[in-house]
C-alpha cells in the first residue's frame, strides 16, 4: 500500500480544507466583539469609498466634458471624487455650522425617522425568527389608513388640540392596519405553515395595488391629477417649531422614533414577552421546551412588526407627505437593509437609519452640485450598503448555519464528541 | 510488535479550542484497541483525523494495514500520509463506522455494500447484481457474518445493520476499521455479537480501533485500551494488566465510586399517571402504543430500552411538547392530557430533557438567561411581564455553585460550557423548581462519571424527600441502579415491568429486544401498571 504515500508528503505546512477555513472565518465573525463589529464596519465604509473613488474616475475619463473637474499627473476627469464624496457624506447636514436647521438637514432628518420604524419592524420580526419583507405593504396601508381617518376627522377638531388629538390617532390607526396586515402572514405562517417570505412578499403586491385603487378611485383628491388623498391640515400634521418654513422634518417625530427603538429594545431584553420572542427566534425547540407557545410567539411579534411598519407609515403621511400618495418610497424594503446593518438591534437601527438618510438626503445634493449621473450616485450608495452590511449579513449566517448537523461536528466537535451512549 | 496505525504527535485545534493536544497512538496490527474517554475527550476528533475529515494542525499520520515498516534505528520508514478527505483514508485501507449508520434503507444489503463501487458488465453500462451478490457472499462468508445480501436494510435489525456497514468498509478494501461509539444502538446480545465480529475480523488480520466511553465494553473486546482526558493521551494500558478502577481514575483523573448504594424507597400516593398512551412520531408511524404506567411519590420509576423504542415520544407526551392520540395523563389527580407545557411546568412538573443543546439550553443565551427558561413568565423572575434579571442572576450563581458548573460565571453563554458542564446546570435549574414530579430523560448521556454519580445522589435525595421520579435511559446500570420499579420498552409498547433488583442483565437484555422470558421477577403491581401483551413479530431477533 505504498501507492497513496505520494500525497504531498514534502508539504510541511498541511493544506487547509476550503471548507474549514470557511467556517473558521464564519466563526470568528460570529465570535466578534462589539468593537470590533463596529471597527469592521468602518473598515467596510472606507473599502466601499476607496472602490467608489475609482469608479468615479473611470466613470469621469469616458464622459466628455468641457474642462475637468479633476485632474491628476495631467490626465483630467470629468468628476471630482472629493467633492462627490463630499456631497454625498457632508451635502446631508446643509451649512451645518452656520445654521443647523437648514433644509438639507431636515431633509435628511425626515428620511431618518421613518427608517427607524420600518428599521425596527424587520428588527423584531427577526428576531422572533420570522422574515418580513413585507414592510412595506403594511407601511403602505399604516400610511393611507392614517390619512383617511385623520382627514375624515380634522373637521372635528382644529388648532393645538387639532394637533394634540389628530397626530396620536394617525399613528394609532397607522399602528392598528399595519399591525393587522402584519398579523395575517404571521397567522399564516403559525397555523398554516405558509412560508412568511412568499406570503408578505404577496401581501405587498395586495397592499399596493390596493391603495392605488383607493386613492386613485374612492378617495382620490378631487382636484388632483395625481392619484392621491386630500391632503391634510397642517394642523393635523407633526408640529415642526424648529425648521422654519419646512413641514417635512420634525423632531419631535425623530424624538419619536428614538423612544420607540429604545423601548423595543427594552421589550425585547426585560420581559417575559421578549424573552418568548427572542428564545422562539433563536432555538424554536428550547422556547417550546421553555413553555413558549410558538404559534402566538409568530403571530404577536408579526404584528408587532407590521404596527412598527404602519406607524412608520403614519410618520411619512404626517411629516413627508401631508397626504397619502401613490408611489411611496420602498421605506419597507431599505428597513430590511436598516435591520441588518444594525445587526437587528433596535437602538442599532437608529444608526443604520441615520447612515441611509445621509446617503439618500446627501445624493439629492450631489445630484444638484455636481454632474455625476444619479445612476452614478446610486451605485455608489449601493456600494456603501453592500459594503457595510455584508459582514453583519454573514455573521448572521454564521449563527444560524449550525455546522455540526452538517458536517459531524466541525464547530463542536469538542462539546459533543461521542454524543450518544447506550 | 508491528503497528498498522501511529498518529505521532497529533494535535487538533478549532477556533478557541484544543480538541487534541500532542497525542501519540499507536495500534498494534491485528489487535482491537480501544479509545476510551469521556464526552469531549477528543475521541472523535482524533478518528477524524485519522479518517481523513480533519486534517491535523500539527503531527503525522501513519499507516499501513500490512504493519509499517521501520529502518533501523527503529523509526518509522513508511511516509506520513496526508488525507484531504475520507476518499483518501479508504484508498489507504482506512474505513470508519459512524454512529449514524449511512444506509440506504430501501436497498438491499448486496446494492448498499457495492454502493458507488460496483461491478460492472455491458462495458461498464450496467451494475452486475450477480456479481455484487457473489462479492457480499463471499465476504460475509469470509468473516462468519450472518447477513443476506438480498434482504432490504429497512427489514433487518440495528445489529445486522451495523454489520452491514462494517461488510462496506471492507468491500472498499478497509484494512483499519475505525468503529464510532457502535455499541450505543444494541442491546446486550448485539453487543455481545459485535464483539465476536471483532475478533473475527482480527484473526483475520483487521485492525479494528473502537472509541467508546464504556469501561466495561473497552476491558471486555480490547487488547489494548487508550484513555483520552481534555485532548492528551493520558496512559495505554493492556485490557490484562488494568481494571475498572484504574481505568476510572484515568479517565476522570481521580478516584470514583462507580457504584451508587440507594436505599429502599417508601412509596406514596400516585403522583403522575399515564393511562392508555398511544402517540405517532413524526412520520405518522405508531411510536407508543397503548402505554400505561404509574410513578408513585418517593419512588423512582424507570423505563429501559434500546433508543428508538417510543421512550422520547412518551417522555415528550407526558411532558407536554408531543401530542398524544388516545390516552389520558395526571398529575397528582389532576388530568394534564391537553395541559400545555408551561401549565404542567407550573403544577409541578420537571423535565431533564433528552437533547440539552436542542431543547434544555439556549445555546446563544448566557446561564442567567437560561437559568429562567421555562419559568420566564412566573414569580420570583417576572413581575406584571417584567423580568427581574438581578433576581436571575443570583438564581444562576446558586445553580452553579451547588452543581459546581464550570466555568462559574452566570455571564457565561451555554455553547461555551462543555456538555456535562452543561448538563449539570439543566440538573440544577429542574431541580431548583421544587418539582413534585421529575422526568429524567437521559439525565447522564454524556456526563462524566464524576457529576454522573453527583447527577444520581441528588435524584435519590429528591425521591427520598417524597419526589416521584420518572427515569428514562438507555444505560442499563443507571436504570437498574437507580429504579425502584423498571419499566422495559420495545417497539412503543412496554414489555413488563420488573424488580431491578431481582432481574437479571441476559433477561433485561431479552426484554429489549421483545422478548418475554418466563421467569422474570415482577415488581408489584401498582394500579393498572401491569404488562403489556407481548409484540408479535421478532424479526429482528431472529435475524440475529
Amino acid at each position: 500500500m505504498t501507492d497513496a504515500d505520494g500525497g504531498g508528503s514534502d508539504d510541511s505546512v498541511p493544506a487547509r480544507l476550503p471548507r474549514d477555513r470557511l467556517f473558521d472565518a464564519l466563526d470568528r465573525l460570529v465570535a466578534a466583539s462589539a468593537t470590533e463589529r463596529l471597527f469592521i464596519s468602518g473598515s467596510a465604509l472606507l473599502l466601499s469609498v476607496a472602490i467608489g473613488f475609482l469608479l468615479i474616475l473611470v466613470a469621469g475619463r469616458m464622459t466628455s466634458c468641457g474642462s475637468a473637474a479633476y485632474s491628476v499627473f495631467g490626465v483630467g476627469f470629468c468628476y471630482d471624487p472629493f467633492v462627490v464624496y463630499d456631497s454625498l457624506f457632508l451635502g446631508a447636514f446643509g451649512d451645518f455650522l452656520a445654521n443647523p436647521l437648514n433644509g438639507q438637514f431636515a431633509t435628511t432628518i425626515s428620511e431618518t425617522t421613518v427608517l427607524v420604524f420600518t428599521g425596527i419592524a424587520v428588527a423584531v420580526a427577526f428576531k422572533a425568527g420570522v422574515f418580513n419583507i413585507g414592510g412595506q405593504g403594511q407601511l403602505v396601508f399604516g400610511a393611507l389608513a392614517s390619512a383617511l381617518v385623520v382627514y375624515g376627522f380634522s373637521g372635528a377638531v382644529s388648532g393645538l388640540v387639532g394637533t394634540l388629538v389628530l397626530v396620536p390617532l394617525g399613528l394609532a390607526v397607522g399602528a392598528f392596519v399595519g399591525g393587522i396586515w402584519g398579523a395575517i402572514p404571521g397567522a399564516l405562517k403559525a397555523y398554516a405553515d405558509a412560508n412568511e417570505v412568499i406570503t408578505t412578499i404577496m401581501l405587498n403586491f395586495v397592499a399596493t395595488s390596493f391603495a392605488l385603487y383607493l386613492a386613485s378611485g374612492p378617495f382620490k383628491a378631487p382636484d388632483s391629477f395625481a392619484n392621491q388623498t386630500r391632503t391634510l391640515p397642517e394642523y393635523a400634521l407633526f408640529p415642526q417649531p424648529l425648521f422654519p418654513g419646512r413641514t417635512d422634518a420634525s423632531l419631535l417625530a425623530l424624538a419619536l422614533a428614538i423612544a420607540v427603538a429604545v423601548g423595543i429594545a427594552y421589550l425585547l431584553r426585560g420581559t417575559s414577552f421578549g424573552y418568548d420572542v427572542r428564545t422562539s427566534g433563536i432555538q424554536p425547540e428550547a422556547a417550546e421546551y421553555g413553555g413558549v407557545n410558538a404559534a402566538r410567539t409568530v403571530v404577536t411579534s408579526m404584528a408587532l412588526s407590521g404596527a412598527l411598519a404602519g406607524i412608520g407609515g403614519a410618520v411619512y403621511v404626517l411629516t413627508i407627505a401631508g397626504n397619502f400618495q401613490t408611489g411611496v418610497p420602498d421605506y419597507g424594503f431599505d428597513g430590511i437593509t436598516v435591520s441588518i446593518l444594525a445587526g437587528n438591534n433596535p437602538v442599532g437601527a437608529i444608526a443604520a437609519a441615520l447612515l441611509f438618510g445621509v446617503l439618500k438626503s446627501g445624493s439629492i445634493v450631489v445630484d444638484v452640485g455636481t454632474d455625476v449621473p444619479p445612476q452614478l450616485v446610486g451605485v455608489l450608495r449601493g456600494l456603501i450598503v453592500l459594503f457595510v452590511a455584508m459582514p453583519e449579513f454573514f455573521r448572521m449566517i454564521g449563527q444560524r448555519v449550525d455546522v455540526r448537523d452538517r458536517f459531524g461536528g466541525s464547530r463542536d466537535a469538542v462539546a459533543t464528541d461521542g454524543g450518544e451512549e447506550a | 510488535m508491528t503497528e498498522a496505525v501511529r498518529l505521532d504527535s497529533i494535535t487538533k485545534r478549532f477556533p478557541g479550542v484544543v480538541a487534541n493536544d500532542d497525542v501519540t497512538l499507536s495500534v498494534e496490527r491485528g489487535t482491537v484497541h480501544a479509545l476510551l474517554g469521556e464526552n469531549g475527550a477528543g475521541k472523535t476528533t482524533l478518528m477524524n483525523v485519522l479518517y481523513g475529515l480533519y486534517e491535523p494542525t500539527e503531527g503525522d499520520v501513519y499507516v499501513d494495514g500490512d504493519g509499517l515498516t521501520y529502518d533501523d534505528d527503529g523509526a518509522v520508514a513508511d511516509a506520513p500520509r496526508r488525507f484531504d478527505s475520507p476518499g483518501d483514508a479508504i484508498d489507504a485501507g482506512v474505513g470508519m463506522i459512524h454512529q449514524h449508520f449511512m444506509l440506504v434503507d430501501p436497498m438491499t444489503v448486496a446494492e448498499n455494500i457495492t454502493l458507488g463501487n460496483e461491478p460492472r458488465k455491458w462495458g461498464g453500462l450496467a451494475v452486475d447484481r450477480d456479481a455484487s451478490r457473489e462479492a457480499v457472499l463471499e465476504l460475509s462468508e469470509r468473516y462468519g457474518f450472518d447477513v443476506e445480501p438480498d434482504a432490504r436494510i429497512e427489514d433487518i435489525g440495528v445489529g445486522v445493520q451495523q454489520r452491514v456497514e462494517i461488510l462496506k468498509a471492507l468491500y472498499r478494501g478497509a484494512e483499519v476499521l475505525i468503529l464510532d461509539e457502535p455499541t450505543a444502538v444494541l442491546t446486550p446480545q448485539e453487543v455481545e455479537d459485535l464483539f465476536d465480529v471483532l475478533e473475527e475480523l482480527t484473526d483475520a488480520g483487521k485492525t479494528v480501533i473502537f472509541i467508546t466511553h464504556k469501561l466495561g465494553e473497552a476491558l471486555e473486546a480490547a487488547d489494548e485500551v487508550t484513555v483520552l482526558r481534555d485532548g492528551r493521551n493520558v496512559g495505554t494500558v493492556g485490557t490484562a494488566d488494568t481494571t475498572r478502577e484504574e481505568l476510572a481514575e484515568l479517565m476522570v483523573g481521580r478516584e470514583v465510586m462507580l457504584e451508587t448504594e440507594t436505599p429502599p424507597a417508601t412509596p406514596g400516593e400516585t403522583a403522575l399517571s399515564v393511562e392508555g398512551v398511544t402517540a405517532v412520531d413524526d412520520r405518522d408511524v405508531v411510536a407508543v402504543d397503548d402505554v400505561s404506567f404509574s410513578v408513585r411519590e418517593g419512588e423512582v420509576f424507570g423505563i429501559a430500552g434500546v433508543d428508538g423504542n417510543g421512550q422520547s415520544e412518551l417522555v415528550e407526551v407526558v411532558t407536554g411538547l408531543h401530542s398524544l392520540e388516545e390516552g389520558r395523563v395526571e398529575l397528582a389527580g389532576r388530568d394534564v392530557t391537553h395541559a400545555s407545557r408551561r401549565e404542567r411546568t407550573r403544577a409541578g412538573m420537571a423535565y431533564i430533557p433528552e437533547d440539552r443543546q436542542d431543547r434544555g439550553l439556549v445555546m446563544d443565551f448566557d446561564l442567567t438567561e437560561n437559568g429562567v427558561l421555562g419559568s420566564q413568565h412566573d414569580a420570583p423572575f417576572a413581575e406584571r411581564g417584567r423580568l427581574d434579571w438581578d433576581r436571575a442572576e443570583g438564581h444562576a450563581s446558586e445553580i452553579i455553585e451547588e452543581y459546581d458548573v464550570r466555568p462559574p460565571d452566570a455571564d457565561a453563554e451555554a455553547k461555551s460550557l462543555s456538555g456535562g458542564n452543561q448538563q449539570k446546570f439543566i440538573v440544577g435549574r429542574e431541580f431548583s423548581r421544587e418539582p413534585s414530579c421529575i422526568v429524567a430523560s437521559h439525565p447522564t448521556r454524556g456526563v462524566d462519571i464524576g457529576s454522573t454519580e453527583f447527577i444520581h445522589d441528588r435524584l435519590v435525595d429528591l425521591r427520598d424527600e417524597g419526589r416521584a421520579v420518572l427515569l428514562v435511559s438507555s444505560k442499563l446500570d443507571e436504570v437498574r441502579g437507580l429504579s425502584d420499579r423498571l419499566a422495559v420498552m420495545y417497539r412503543g409498547r412496554i414489555v413488563d415491568v420488573v424488580d431491578p433488583d431481582e432481574v437479571t442483565e441476559e433477561q433485561l437484555g431479552l426484554m429489549m429486544a421483545g422478548e418475554r422470558p418466563e421467569d422474570v421477577p415482577r415488581a408489584e403491581r401498582v394500579a393498572d401498571a401491569g404488562p403489556r401483551s407481548r409484540d408479535d413479530a421478532d424479526a429482528e431477533v431472529a435475524d440475529d
